[in-house]
């Protein structure tokens, strides 16, 4: 670092993983301080998501699936939920505190020195803070998924056996996931650039999602299936949990042939809605004016 | 300690505080149009979700049918329509923190009144909004409601149960903000509350589900703020149990104006205390 | 060549007009009126390099505005404007590493946090070499003594204390052109005052232009030799402080210290009488008479001392706001319907 200053200082602009590991850092010397808060925090969030597993424990004991073979049977929609919070948590760990922060900078004009400072504002908007507090989500996933599958590896009739290929796969798609979700909410919070105050984004974002939290195969039934194509095609919310969930849970299921084009689908709405992300920020920030002017 | 000479300066006092409410509510229409659009989106999800859960099931589940079962998430997203605070807790910590509560103390007003008040303005300029998306919402889910419209008598405990579910909701949240006088921080409590509110609501389901463990629920307030006014409409309680779970309902939000006004009064001593 | 340069910069922009009342306020949803707001019209300035610019003028005039259009926050509706060769709304990478904005009611430093974190996510957007970054932050806490209070929350801090942390983060980078919104706001004497003498000091060594908005007369006077005022979104004045008495001032105070014994009686023939108190008489006439008013004085009045004055600079510039403001045509309503 220190002997590429001279050419740094004029040409290079910021080390952008340094200025995100400082972000790290403050945001880890800020939870600490208030260590009590973090230690709550960290706990109602497993909290809130062993109530979700108690609420299917308890569906469970009335259905066997859900939806009639399908095959996402209790220990199959476990490694579901497992996706879900993994992915989750890692929205809700680096992106949402700032974008929720972003509405309020727009309304009190602290964009303003978010914009003067020479890095990409996009960036400096997204990943200020980081709540560390929300990964204990990604270790009970981690966890839920590792039970569930042994489980299933150990059940008797067809147990599982997953392909080494799921390794590597399986994170990538989560963080297609990811990055999906953060597009969608760089686009929800650029909207209150135009709408003044937008309370409601969390509950808009909350909605929106919830219905990438269910295995896509309920949707695809009557008056579902435009919803369907619109939550696939349009806002590709569905594909987000689905398409890793699928690789490790359904490993043995015939594969369906509409599944190798949604995995690859999944792929380019990634890149596509990144680039729609930067593009409505950009507008966004175009039509900004600051609050005092 | 009013004198009845000030009542009438008094009434108009709220009144303005009332219409200054309901006037920031409407300027923000973009919030307002969004946000009402999508709180049926859930309403879908739980649609579609019970529709694949019942198939594996033989017709009944904890003796809910499928069109029970979405006529009670309609009408417990009608219950938290009255019951959910958004934000209030949060705010009055909030102020409380940035000293902004400085003004309740220099102003003649009352702060629970002030904020109770504000939250009615509230809730009205979202019904003004919401009730047409809810009638059209109810209306196309009518095949739900199998068994039609109760009684009367019925129909008026519901409706005193959504109006009991409001102030219950509404004191719950203003005691847990009111914390904050004691904690920097009560933004981790707000999340428990919610957490425990949810689940324990019937907000995430009906708590028939719960089979044997349904008693511990039955001792808390929580209830009250989803389950209850939609059990009433589907007649899940008894008409002899009806008026005493009412009445247990009161005493609930009686208890709760207490605890607001003790927690305020400690509050305020302890915040001038500190010479704030 | 001048460092900043702005030609016929302009921003007008649009807000929604809230309606009195209840009914008003439903009718706001379906139909909105709105009005244009022009902030800043028609303004064209020069600085040069190392210069210390105040921008002075009531509240709403268009100073923030300028310095935001300056800073490349906010887009102009017309005009030009070029800072150290950038345009400012390109908002380059390049430029924004030259530049600093300080504004005193807005605080950009993590609010829980000591300010040294703070100072630390600066080194790496600013990417400041180690050593620099050491040392100017070394230099400046020592200038502004705040060397103990680098490792406290900023919560803590008293608004002072906090104001100099602001001004640490904004030149950590060393900036070429520093912009000050109002920087002493609300800040007491003692505070302020050390605040004037840390930027005077830090403008003269380090040769730096900055541009200063601000409310307190004290500061611009302690502060900067040249002054623009601006209102009504315009440039007024530009020149120096004096310069505004002279041009905006048509009168001058005479202070008169009469013998002993002489009485002030009549000496309203000669001007209008501001003050008695014997033997000290305070006078005030128009400027290109006080020469003519002094002999005629002196002739009939043994008179002990005497001082001429110009008129407070607060005075003046009150003035000159009010004679401004009153021809006002500062914004255009337009009644729009939308959706």
């Amino acid at each position: 670092m220190a002997d590429n200053n001279q050419i740094g200082q004029t040409k290079i602009g910021p080390n952008y993983l340094r200025v995100f590991l400082t972000f790290a850092r403050n945001s880890l010397v800020r939870d600490m301080m208030f260590r009590t808060n973090f230690l709550i925090e960290s706990v109602s969030s497993l909290a809130w998501s062993s109530m979700n597993v108690g609420l299917y424990l308890i569906i469970f004991q009335y259905a066997t699936s859900i939806g009639d073979a399908t095959g996402w049977g209790k220990y199959e929609f476990f490694v579901f939920m497992g996706t879900t919070w993994i992915i989750n948590a890692i929205v809700q760990a680096f992106f949402m505190p700032n974008i929720e922060e972003f509405s309020d900078l727009i309304r009190t004009g602290g964009l303003d020195f978010a914009m003067l400072k020479p890095i990409d504002t996009q960036f400096l908007i997204s990943l200020r803070k980081v709540s560390w507090s929300s990964l204990a989500n990604l270790l009970l996933g981690s966890v839920l998924i590792g039970f569930s599958i042994s489980q299933l590896a150990t059940r008797q009739g067809t147990p599982w056996s997953l392909p080494p290929s799921v390794f590597l796969l399986f994170p990538m798609y989560v963080l297609c996931g990811v990055a999906i979700l953060y597009s969608l909410m760089i686009c929800l919070a650029a909207t209150s650039v135009w709408l003044g105050r937008n309370q409601t984004l969390y509950d808009f974002w909350f909605y929106i999602t919830n219905f990438s939290r269910y295995p896509m195969e309920i949707y695809a039934r009557g008056w579902g299936i435009p919803l369907f194509v619109a939550f696939t095609f349009l806002i590709p919310v569905l594909v987000v949990v689905n398409v890793p969930a699928r690789l490790l849970a359904q490993p043995l299921a015939p594969k369906a042939n509409w599944e190798w084009p949604l995995a690859l689908f999944t792929l380019f709405a990634t890149v596509l809605s990144v680039l729609a992300s930067r593009w409505v920020f950009r507008k966004a920030l175009l039509s900004y004016r600051s609050a005092s002017s | 300690m009013m004198s009845l000479a000030s009542l009438p300066t008094q009434f108009s006092c709220w009144w303005m505080v009332f219409r200054i409410a309901l006037e920031e509510r409407l300027a923000y229409r973009g919030d307002f149009a969004l946000g009402t659009l999508m709180r049926f989106l859930p309403i879908i999800t739980q649609i579609f979700l019970w529709s694949a859960v019942f198939e594996s099931v033989n017709g009944r589940l904890a003796g809910y049918t499928l069109p029970d079962m979405i006529a009670y998430y309609l009408l417990s997203m009608l219950a938290r329509a009255f019951s959910s605070m958004p934000g209030l807790a949060s705010t009055v910590a909030k102020q409380i923190r940035d000293g902004e509560i400085k003004k309740f103390i220099i102003q003649p007003i009352d702060m629970i009144g002030f904020l109770l008040l504000g939250r009615v303005a509230h809730k009205i300029a979202y019904y003004t909004i919401a009730t047409l998306p809810f009638a059209l919402v109810f209306f196309l889910c009518r095949g739900y409601f199998s068994s039609g419209w109760p009684s009367a008598d019925v129909l008026l405990a519901f409706l005193l149960s959504l109006v009991m579910a409001f102030l219950l909701g509404f004191f719950v949240d203003l005691c847990i903000g009111l914390i904050g006088f004691w904690f920097l921080e009560v933004s981790s409590l707000l999340f428990v509350y919610m957490l425990l509110n949810f689940f324990l609501s019937g907000h995430m389901f009906p708590l028939d589900l719960l089979g044997s463990w349904q008693f511990v629920v039955n001792f808390l307030p929580f209830k009250y703020l989803a389950y209850f006014p939609a059990a009433i409409f589907l007649g899940k309680i008894e008409s002899s149990q009806l008026w005493i779970e009412l009445g247990l309902e009161a005493v609930w939000l009686l208890g709760l104006i207490c605890l607001a006004r003790f927690l305020y009064a400690r509050g305020l001593r302890r915040y001038s205390g500190y010479g704030g | 060549m001048a460092i900043i340069s702005i030609e016929n910069l302009s921003k007008s922009y649009r807000v929604y007009q809230k309606q009195e009342g209840l009914l008003a306020a439903v009718r706001g949803l379906w139909h909105r009126e709105y009005r244009d707001v022009h902030a800043v019209r028609d303004v064209s300035l020069s600085v040069e390099q190392g210069e210390f610019v105040a921008f002075l003028g009531p509240n709403g005039a268009g100073k923030t505005t300028t310095l935001k259009l300056l800073s490349g926050v906010i887009y102009p509706s017309g005009g030009s404007a070029n800072v150290l060769g950038y345009v400012p709304w390109k908002r380059e990478n390049e430029y924004r590493r030259r530049f600093a904005l300080v504004m005193g009611q807005k605080n950009q430093l993590w609010w829980d946090l000591p300010a040294q974190e703070s100072f630390r996510l600066h080194e790496q957007i600013y990417r400041i070499p180690p050593e620099i970054f050491r040392h100017n932050l070394d230099e400046l806490a020592d200038l502004l003594a705040v060397q103990k209070l680098l490792g406290r929350p900023v919560r803590e801090l008293s608004l002072g204390e906090r104001m100099k942390m602001e001004l640490i983060a904004a030149l950590l980078h060393s900036p070429e052109v520093l912009f000050l919104d109002e920087p002493t706001i609300g800040l007491d004497v003692v505070a302020q005052h050390n605040i004037q003498r840390f930027l005077k000091y830090y403008q003269e060594r380090r040769k730096i232009t900055i541009l200063l908005t601000s409310h307190y007369m004290k500061d611009i006077a302690a502060l900067c030799k040249r002054v623009v005022v601006i209102n009504d979104g315009a440039i007024q004045f530009d020149g120096s402080l004096s310069g505004i008495v002279d041009q905006f001032s048509s009168t001058q105070i005479l202070r008169l210290q009469l013998a002993e014994g002489v009485s002030a009686e009549g000496l309203d023939r000669f001007a209008s009488v501001e003050s008695v108190e014997l033997p000290k008489v305070t006078l005030r006439c128009n400027r290109q008479d006080v020469t003519r008013m002094l002999a005629s004085i002196l002739k009939q009045y043994e008179v002990a001392d005497i001082a001429v004055e110009d008129p407070p600079l607060e005075e003046v510039i009150a003035r000159l706001y009010e004679d401004h403001s009153s021809g006002g045509k500062y914004e255009a309503k337009t009644g729009e319907p939308s959706k």
